[in-house]
C-alpha cells in the first residue's frame, strides 16, 4: 500500500512540474527561513545552561527605590560574596567577578591585547570551564597566575601544548605564570574572555580594597547546597548590604537563577517582565508564521488542483478505501513534498548561514551529523509535512465517489472559501512584516537624526593603559604643541558610552530621603572644549585658568533644573565627601541611548582622580592620514610599550543603532520573504484559475471582451483578496509596532501614510504577480481553448 | 441476493425536492445479468449507486445476500464493496497516475492480498482480457476500448459476486462496445452476477432481464429469451 502512495506521488509531482516547484520552493523557503531561526533559537535557550550544576547557580542582584519605582540590577558591591559564604551555610560557593577589561600581554617580545575578566578561586569549580592543561584546583588560587583560553594560547604560542608554566608579562608590569589553558570556550556563554586572572591579582593591582559595600561594580555568582530552598534563601540573606555597611548603604539583594540570567533578566517594579526571552518568543512566532505562509501554498494549490485528484479519490473509495486510508495517502504525499524541501533547506541553510550570522552577530553553525540535530530535523519535515497536508488531506478525502465518477464534481466557489481565507492570511502577514520594517527604519532615522548635542566629528580617543597614565600632561601639552589638536581633555569615560551613575549626591534643597540618579563623569579640564558641546551659564572647567577648578563641577542642563537653583552658579554639590562648587551649565547632551531622555549629569573636576580616557579635538583642517601618525608617534613617545588605538566618536556613536539596525534588517528580510513565499502561492493559483477558466475567457473573447477586460476579470478576485489583507493587517501592525515602540521613550508617531505604502506595495507586488498570468490566458487565441472543449 | 423494497431517495435543494427513487422494489438472484433502462433523470444511476453501497437510500430496505445494508457505516460498506462489489464506469474511471497493472492491482493492495498472489491474479486477469502486452503502459496511452478493458479486469480481479456497469459503451464505439459486452456476458456466465445500467437496447439484449425505470419506480420488466 505504502508503495502504490509513493509510486502515486511521485508521478502527481514530475506530471504538474510547475505545481510542484511552487510547492517545493515555497516549502523549501519557508523551511529555510524557520531552520535559520530554529538555529539560533536553540543557540538562545541553551544560553549558559551547559554548566553542570546550573540548577543551583544563582547571580546577586540589588534591588532599590528609585523615584518610587523598585529597580533591579546585578551589580554589587566586592565585599558582598565572602559575606553570603560566611554568613548563609546554604550557599555552598561564591564567586565575585570584575568586568571584561582589555590589557596588553607581552611573551619574549611578541605583543598581543586581550580582553579578560578576574574572578575568584571558586568560579571554575561552579561553571563547567574544563581545562586541557593545568589544575583546576589551584589555577586562581595565588595572584600572579592567568588561565588562558585554547585560542589565546594559539595566538600567543601558535599551540596549546607545554603552555602551562610559561610566563607572559601584563601590561608591561606584572610577571603572570600560565596556570592552566580552557577548552575553547562556547557561543553560548556569557562569559566571553581570553583569559582568567585571580581575583588575588585584582587585590594587587587595586591595593587590596575588595572590602567595601558601595562601590557597585562586581558581579557576584553563588552555589546553593542541592535542595535549598531558593525563597528561604532570599529571606534571609536580603539585608546582607545594610547590615554590613551600618546603614550606609540601603539595598537589599536577592538570588536570580543563573539559568534564566540570560532570557529573564528584565525587572519590572522588582518582578521579573522578560527581557531576551520576549525576543524569543517573537522569533519563534516569526519564523511559525513563515513556515505557516508556506504550507498554506502547499495547503491552496493541492485544493485547488482537486477535480484532478478527485477521480482518484472516488475510484479509490468505489473500490474499498476508506476516508482515513485516503487522509493517509494524502499526508505521506505531502510529507514526500516536506522531505524534498527539507533537503533543500538543509543546503540553503548552509550556504545562507554566513550572511544570517552577520545579521545576528553570532557564530551559529549547523550540526549536520549530530543525532539530535538529525532528529529534530526529520520531526521538523514530518511536522511540515503533517501541517501542509492536514487540510487538503481531510478535503480531497471528502470527495463523495457518486459526485466525482459521474464527471459532475465541480469544486466550490463560494464568497469565503478556506483557500480564500489563507490567501487572505498570507497577505495579512506580508503587509504586518512591510509595515513593521517601514516603522523600525523610521525610527532609527529618527534617533538618528536627533541632535546629539554636541559635534562628532573630528573628535577621537583613547583607553588609558601602560605610563599614558604618569605622563598624561606631557602628552596632553605635546598634542596641542604639535598643531594636530584643538583642546585635549581627560576624563573618567568615553563621550559615547554612559558608563556611570550615582545616586549620592547632596545640594542645599534637595528633597529628603529623595535617591536621585545623574550621570556622573570626571575630566582634567577642557571638558565643554572638547566635547564641542554649548556652555549655557558660566564657564568650562580650567585648573590652569583657575586653580580653584579642582574642585569645580559642570551640570547639564537637566541637573540644572533638578538643582532648581535660581542660579545654579556657585551651587555645592556634596558627592563623595568633596564639596564641588558649581562653575557651569553645558547644554544637554546624548551619552547613552539615543532613544531615551538625556538623564541629568555631574561633571567633576580634577580632585576626582577618575582618569581613563584621553579625548583628543582635532584641528577642522587638516586630513585624517597626516594627523594620525603625529598623535601616534607622541603616544608612542610617552608610551612606548603599548599599541596606540584611537577610536573614532563619530563612528562609536552609529553603535548606538546597531542593534535596531540589526532587528531592521531581520525584520526586512522575513519581509521579503515572507511576500516571496506568498507570490509564488499566488503565481501558482493565478496559473490554475486561468486555466479552469480557459471556455470562459475564449467565450467572452469572441463576444468581444478585449485583452485588458479579461486580465481585469481574472486579477480582480486575487486583487480583492489582498485589500481585505490590507485591511486585517493595519490595525494588526499599528497595535504591534506601537508596542514596540513604547520601548523608546524618543520615538516617532506612526502616520497613516505608512499603511498607504505598505498597502500599495502589496497591492503593485501582487498584480505583477497574477497579471503575469492573466495576460497570458487573455491574449491565447480562443478559437483554440473551445475546439479543446 | 439482491432484495430492494419500498427504497426511496430524494435530492433537495433550496427550493425543490426531487424524488430519484420512488419506493421502488426489485429482486435480483444471483447468476443474473439485469440491464436496467429508462430515460435520463429516471434514477437509474441513483439506484446503480445505492446498490454499490456509494450512496444512502433515504428510505425503504436493502437487502445483500439477506443483511440489511441500506444503513451501514463507511466502513462496513467499505468492507462490503471491496469483498463483494466490482464497478465499471462509462468513463472508465483509471487512475492515470498508475499504469496497466497498478490500475488492476489496486482492488487487492485494499483487500490485503500478498505481493506475489497479487501479481499472479493481475496476469491471470489481464491475460484474460487480452490486455496482458499493455501491462506497463498508462492510461493514456490507450485506445476506449482498451481502458474499458482494463477498468473490467480491475473490476473482477477480486473475483467480486456482483458487477455493477454504469454505461459501460457509452463511450466506445459499436466494435469495442460490443467487445466489452461479450467480456460481461463471459463473466456472468462463470457466475458472477451483473447490473448494468444503459440507453442502449442493443446492450440490453446481451442482458436477461431488463428493469425499465421511469420517475423513480418500475414500470416493466422485460424477461429476454
Amino acid at each position: 500500500m505504502f508503495k502504490n502512495y509513493l509510486k502515486i506521488a511521485w508521478r502527481n509531482l514530475l506530471n504538474s512540474k510547475g505545481f510542484s516547484f511552487i510547492n517545493i520552493a515555497g516549502l523549501a523557503i519557508g523551511m529555510t527561513a524557520a531552520m535559520l531561526i530554529g538555529i539560533w533559537i536553540q543557540h538562545e535557550l541553551s544560553f549558559d545552561r551547559f554548566h553542570k550544576q546550573i540548577k543551583d547557580l544563582y547571580i546577586v542582584y540589588n534591588k532599590s527605590i528609585f523615584d518610587g519605582e523598585l529597580h533591579c540590577w546585578p551589580s554589587t558591591p566586592p565585599a558582598l560574596g565572602p559575606v553570603l559564604k560566611q554568613e548563609y551555610p546554604d550557599i555552598k560557593y561564591s564567586a565575585r567577578i570584575t568586568y571584561v577589561d582589555k590589557h596588553l600581554f607581552d611573551y619574549n617580545g611578541k605583543k598581543l591585547e586581550a580582553e579578560g575578566f578576574d574572578a575568584e578561586e571558586n568560579f571554575l569549580k561552579m561553571f563547567t570551564f574544563p581545562l586541557i592543561a593545568g589544575n583546576m584546583a589551584t589555577a586562581l588560587s595565588s595572584p600572579y597566575k592567568i588561565v588562558i583560553t585554547e585560542d589565546f594560547a594559539k595566538k600567543m604560542f601558535g599551540t596549546t601544548e607545554n603552555v602551562v608554566g610559561k610566563i607572559i608579562k601584563f601590561d608591561n608590569q606584572y610577571n603572570l605564570t600560565i596556570s592552566g589553558v580552557l577548552q575553547k570556550l562556547p557561543s553560548n556563554t556569557r562569559f566571553q574572555t581570553d583569559y582568567i586572572t585571580p581575583w588575588l591579582f585584582y587585590r594587587v593591582q587595586y591595593n587590596g580594597d575588595d572590602q567595601n559595600w558601595g562601590n557597585n561594580s562586581y558581579r557576584t555568582y553563588v552555589q546553593l547546597n542541592s535542595g535549598a530552598n531558593l525563597k528561604k534563601v532570599n529571606a534571609k540573606i536580603i539585608n546582607t548590604t545594610i547590615k554590613h555597611s551600618n546603614g550606609n548603604e540601603d539595598n537589599q539583594i536577592f538570588l536570580h537563577p543563573f539559568g534564566d540570567y540570560y532570557l529573564y533578566n528584565t525587572f519590572k517594579n522588582g518582578v521579573p517582565s522578560g527581557g531576551r526571552a520576549d525576543v524569543v518568543k517573537l522569533f519563534t512566532f516569526i519564523a511559525g508564521f513563515i513556515l505557516l505562509i508556506a504550507c498554506i501554498n502547499f495547503m491552496n494549490l493541492s485544493t485547488a488542483r482537486s477535480e484532478k485528484r478527485a477521480k482518484e479519490v472516488g475510484i479509490r473509495k468505489s473500490i474499498g478505501a476508506l476516508k482515513l486510508s485516503l487522509v493517509g495517502q494524502f499526508l505521506i504525499e505531502s510529507v514526500i513534498v516536506s522531505f524534498i524541501a527539507g533537503v533543500i533547506a538543509l543546503i540553503l541553510t548552509r550556504i545562507t548561514l554566513p550572511y544570517f550570522n552577520e545579521l545576528v552577530s553570532l557564530d551559529l553553525s549547523l550540526p549536520l551529523l549530530k543525532p539530535s540535530f538529525i532528529l529534530a530535523w526529520l520531526v521538523f519535515v514530518l511536522a511540515t509535512g503533517l501541517l501542509a497536508g492536514c487540510y487538503p488531506a481531510l478535503y480531497l478525502s471528502s470527495f463523495k465517489p457518486v459526485q466525482v465518477l459521474k464527471g459532475t464534481f465541480v469544486s466550490v466557489n463560494a464568497v469565503v472559501t478556506p483557500r480564500k481565507l489563507l490567501v487572505i492570511t498570507q497577505f495579512t502577514f506580508a503587509v504586518v512584516m512591510i509595515v513593521s520594517t517601514i516603522v523600525i527604519r523610521k525610527q532609527i532615522q529618527y534617533a538618528q537624526d536627533r541632535d546629539s548635542g554636541y559635534n562628532k566629528n573630528n573628535l577621537i580617543y583613547t583607553y588609558f593603559n601602560g605610563e599614558i597614565h604618569k605622563n598624561q600632561n606631557l602628552i596632553k601639552q605635546d598634542l596641542i604643541n604639535s598643531g594636530v589638536a584643538e583642546a585635549v581633555s581627560i576624563t573618567s569615560g568615553s563621550f559615547v558610552s554612559s558608563s556611570a551613575n550615582s545616586w549620592g549626591l547632596n545640594w542645599v534643597g534637595k528633597p529628603e530621603g529623595a535617591k536621585i540618579v545623574f550621570d556622573q563623569m570626571a575630566t582634567q579640564g577642557d571638558f565643554a572644549k572638547v566635547l564641542n558641546v554649548k556652555v549655557v551659564k558660566g564657564r568650562d572647567i580650567d585648573p590652569q585658568l583657575y586653580p580653584t577648578d579642582s574642585t569645580a563641577c559642570l551640570l547639564n542642563e537637566s541637573a540644572a533644573k533638578i538643582i532648581n537653583a535660581k542660579n545654579p552658579i556657585g551651587q555645592i554639590i556634596d558627592k563623595d565627601f568633596i564639596k564641588w562648587h558649581v562653575v557651569g551649565v553645558i547644554k544637554d547632551f546624548i551619552w547613552g541611548s539615543p532613544y531615551d531622555p538625556i538623564q541629568p549629569m555631574l561633571v567633576m573636576g580634577p580632585a576626582q582622580k577618575w582618569s581613563n580616557v584621553v579625548n583628543i579635538r582635532l584641528k577642522a583642517n587638516q586630513p585624517l592620514s597626516a594627523a594620525m601618525p603625529k598623535i601616534e608617534a607622541i603616544f608612542k613617545k610617552y608610551n612606548p610599550a603599548f599599541p596606540f588605538t584611537p577610536l573614532f566618536v563619530d563612528k562609536d556613536y552609529e553603535v548606538k543603532f546597531s542593534e535596531q539596525q540589526r532587528t531592521a534588517k531581520l525584520a526586512g528580510t522575513f519581509a521579503l520573504l515572507t511576500i516571496i513565499i506568498s507570490c509564488l502561492g499566488l503565481f501558482g493559483l493565478a496559473a490554475y484559475m486561468a486555466a479552469s477558466r480557459t471556455k470562459e475567457i475564449g467565450v467572452r473573447k469572441v463576444l468581444g471582451a478585449s485583452v485588458l477586460n479579461i486580465t481585469a476579470l481574472l486579477s480582480k478576485d486575487f486583487l480583492k483578496l489582498v485589500i481585505a489583507a490590507i485591511i486585517i493587517a493595519s490595525p494588526i501592525a499599528w497595535y504591534a509596532m506601537q508596542n514596540w515602540l513604547q520601548k523608546y521613550t524618543y520615538r516617532i508617531e506612526i502616520e497613516w501614510w505608512i499603511f498607504a505604502i505598505s498597502g500599495i506595495g502589496a497591492i503593485m507586488i501582487a498584480l505583477v504577480t497574477v497579471c503575469f498570468q492573466s495576460v497570458k490566458a487573455a491574449i491565447a487565441n480562443p478559437v483554440k481553448s473551445l475546439r479543446s472543449e | 441476493m439482491i432484495k430492494i423494497t419500498n427504497l426511496e431517495k430524494f435530492y433537495r435543494t433550496e427550493e425543490v425536492e426531487t424524488v430519484a427513487l420512488n419506493k421502488l422494489n426489485l429482486e435480483i438472484n444471483t447468476g443474473e445479468f439485469v440491464a436496467i433502462m429508462g430515460p435520463s433523470g429516471c434514477g437509474k444511476s441513483t439506484l446503480l449507486n445505492i446498490l454499490g453501497l456509494l450512496d444512502d437510500p433515504d428510505g425503504g430496505s436493502y437487502l445483500f445476500n439477506g443483511t440489511e445494508v441500506a444503513h451501514f457505516n463507511e466502513r462496513k460498506r467499505a468492507d462490503l464493496r471491496k469483498h463483494n462489489i466490482g464497478f465499471v464506469f462509462q468513463s472508465f474511471n483509471l487512475i492515470d497516475e498508475l499504469t496497466v497493472f497498478e490500475n488492476v492491482e489496486l482492488p487487492l493492495i485494499y483487500t490485503g492480498v500478498s505481493t506475489a498472489e497479487r501479481k499472479t491474479r493481475v496476469e491471470e486477469v489481464l491475460t484474460k482480457m487480452q490486455i496482458m502486452h499493455r501491462r506497463n503502459h498508462y492510461p493514456q496511452q490507450l485506445s476506449g476500448g482498451q481502458q474499458q478493458r482494463v477498468a473490467i479486469a480491475r473490476a473482477v480481479v477480486n473475483k467480486p459476486k456482483l458487477i455493477l456497469a454504469d454505461e459501460p459503451t457509452g463511450n466506445l464505439d459499436s466494435s469495442n462496445g460490443n467487445e466489452v459486452m461479450e467480456l460481461l456476458t463471459d463473466l456472468n456466465e462463470q457466475g458472477t452476477t451483473i447490473i448494468m445500467v444503459t440507453h442502449s437496447e442493443h446492450d440490453a439484449r446481451y442482458s436477461h432481464r431488463i428493469v425499465r425505470l421511469l420517475d423513480g419506480h418500475t414500470v416493466m420488466e422485460n424477461i429476454m429469451m
